[in-house]
């Protein structure tokens, strides 16, 4: 306990997570709270690079898919000559949405409401009585739809509402590195396996990167099933190993658990291992080979999994590859996207069998998803409480450790895969963008 | 009347099958809301597929609605079998404790199939689930298509299909059985 009144500002208890942070305290309240929802939209949201969707979504032109930055539905379209836009879903007369289904195909938008048309890429082309009523004089190119800068990488379409953010490059900062070892499985890279799994929760979307940026911690008791049926390659004894890579200042973070005698690349097919070994640098392959789990986060809400996993308990299991979005859209409340990504040149028998795996362990039925949804409401709920605003978590583990001085990659390692190392600067981070001026 | 119209496939089944698999489809509900998981698992054949499509919002002229790749469950019995061992271990934590469901099983249809010995059962099903002390429940609205095997004088279950009709789902997680 700090002292902390339960009706301090949020501006006080951000002071207060700078001063505690770099002696590993986290206050609780950041977890469930409407100021802090508040200022994220803003100032984190409103910022940030946020990811929209995979480009293999939308393979074809006038392919679109409606995803969201803060609480603003966007239009993500590849147009007729191939370019990727994304535009707000709002009409620009009288703001009707203008997309109403999650995906689909269209060369133009038509407003239900007054009749507007927009190219699929945003321009207005066609307005309802134009000679008769506007006198032919309303500048067409002054109303389209309000475009959203984007970037790609590897796939990956990220957009931000912040002209003054920096590249998408930049802003990654050397975690490709990482993401390469999730997306370019291959020289075709990746693809998802069909529509993803969408459902909302009761949970503070924060809770949900900090444990996908590494929290190996969970795994032995959250999962204690997996375990208990015999489904992991690792036992709870070896459990910690491995190692925890963050990109300091940029909040992106995974966690490599790694177990001993573990055959490298275990549950890929021989000729898909071969393609990783063609599109991947001798540094990337070197830390897959040794990679059991590969947990990591983009800042600030899109996370990856890969994970060998067996249908049954104790048969040879299949590498599966999870993306997920964790999309805020009020305190402690969520919205969220799964995705199962696969190796676009993979076997269509992997593909099923990854995905089977998938289904299985992380998808909205899967195993593993039910339990950590189901502690993560409850995490939400009790930092919601008055009692909890007073209060910080400990960040402790791994607060004295050097980082790693012989790691083939960038970035801050440390081993073991158990530590808090990742969730400092994660939560870093995040203060950084909280408390920026303008 | 055609061959292919839904009241003559009716037409093809008699009385007493048609009372004797709503009773099952009624029994079997009863398995899952007492909780009873290995008698309702014991109600599959051994063949069995266990599948819920997901769903996507989209123009009504489009192709699908249901995904024709994803799924939120898509299991076999030896799948499901899984699911029930980890239901009894102490470690399910979705589960614990466990969620109060109620299935209410309405307008069953059955219908012949092309196969001998095998029945086709439509059903609308409304699931309710409470958990812990919470005052809001998940309402899981859901189209079911099952196809049944005569086993002696009952029925397995070979195809269970059932669809939500939410394409985002109000619940944080699935750990119950549709």
């Amino acid at each position: 306990m700090t002292g902390e009144s339960a009706s301090g500002g949020v501006t006080q208890m951000l002071e207060r997570m700078r001063a505690g942070l770099h002696q590993g305290r986290v206050p609780a309240r950041i977890f469930n709270d409407q100021e802090v929802f508040d200022l994220e939209q803003e100032k984190l949201f409103g910022k940030a690079w946020c990811f929209l969707a995979h480009e293999s979504e939308i393979p074809k032109p006038g392919d679109y898919v409606t995803r969201n930055i803060a609480d603003n539905s966007l239009i993500v379209v590849r147009d007729e000559h191939g370019r990727i836009h994304a535009n707000l879903n709002m009409c620009r007369h009288r703001g009707n949405q203008m997309c109403k289904s999650e995906i689909g195909n269209a060369s133009h938008f038509r407003c239900s409401y007054h009749g507007w048309v927009y190219k699929n890429s945003g321009e207005l082309i066609g307005v309802p009585y134009f000679k008769e009523a506007y006198d032919a004089k309303l500048d067409r190119s002054q109303w389209s739809l309000v475009r959203v800068r984007t970037e790609t990488y590897a796939g990956l379409i990220f957009g931000t509402l912040s002209k003054d953010a920096p590249d998408l490059a930049e802003y990654l900062g050397g975690f490709q590195f990482y993401l390469d070892i999730y997306l370019k499985q291959g020289a075709g890279g990746s693809e998802v396996h069909g529509a993803p799994d969408h459902w909302v929760a009761n949970t503070d979307w924060k809770i949900c990167t900090e444990n996908f940026s590494g929290d190996g911690y969970h795994t032995p008791v959250a999962h204690q099933f997996g375990f208990h049926l015999g489904y992991f390659p690792s036992s709870g004894a070896s459990h910690s190993q491995g190692w925890a890579v963050t990109i300091p200042g940029k909040g992106h973070g995974i966690g490599l658990g790694h177990t001993p005698g573990m055959p490298a690349f275990a549950g890929y097919p021989p000729e898909l291992v071969q393609k990783m070994r063609e599109s991947l640098s001798p540094e990337q392959l070197d830390v897959f080979s040794r990679t059991r789990t590969a947990v990591g986060s983009v800042f600030p809400n899109l996370s990856f999994l890969i994970q060998p996993f067996s249908l049954v308990p104790g048969e040879a299991g299949v590498r599966f590859c999870t993306m997920r979005l964790w999309h805020p859209t009020g305190p402690g409340r969520m919205e969220m996207w799964s995705w199962c990504l696969v190796p676009k040149e993979a076997s269509d028998e992997y593909k099923q069998a990854a995905y089977n795996a998938y289904t299985l362990t992380f998808g909205q039925a899967g195993t593993f998803e039910q339990d950590d949804f189901e502690n993560w409401t409850k995490v939400t709920r009790q930092a919601g409480s008055s009692m909890a605003r007073g209060i910080d978590f400990p960040y402790l583990m791994g607060l004295d450790r050097s980082p790693l001085t012989d790691w083939p990659g960038p970035g801050h390692a440390v081993s073991p895969y158990v530590t808090d190392t990742n969730f400092r600067n994660l939560w870093s981070t995040w203060l950084d963008y909280l408390t920026r001026e303008g | 009347m055609t061959a292919a119209d839904p009241v003559s496939r009716q037409d093809n089944v008699s009385r007493e099958d048609k009372e004797s698999i709503r009773d099952f489809l009624y029994l079997e509900s009863l398995a899952l809301d007492e909780r009873r998981f290995r008698d309702w698992l014991a109600l599959f054949a051994q063949d069995a597929r266990y599948e819920m499509p997901v769903r996507v919002t989209r123009e009504k002229l489009a192709d699908w609605e249901l995904s024709p790749v994803s799924r939120i469950f898509d299991d076999t019995k030896q799948t499901l079998e899984v699911r029930v061992r980890r239901l009894e271990t102490d470690f399910a934590w979705s589960e614990q404790p466990p969620s109060r469901t109620r299935h209410f099983v309405t307008n069953v249809l059955v219908e012949a199939t092309e196969t001998d010995g095998e029945l086709r059962a439509l059903s609308n099903c409304l699931v309710y689930r409470s958990r812990g002390s919470e005052t809001e429940p998940s309402v899981f609205s859901v189209q079911r298509r099952d196809r049944l095997r005569r086993d002696g004088s009952s029925w397995q279950i070979v195809h269970r299909w059932a669809a939500l009709d939410q394409a985002v789902v109000n619940a944080h997680n699935m750990s119950i059985f549709i």
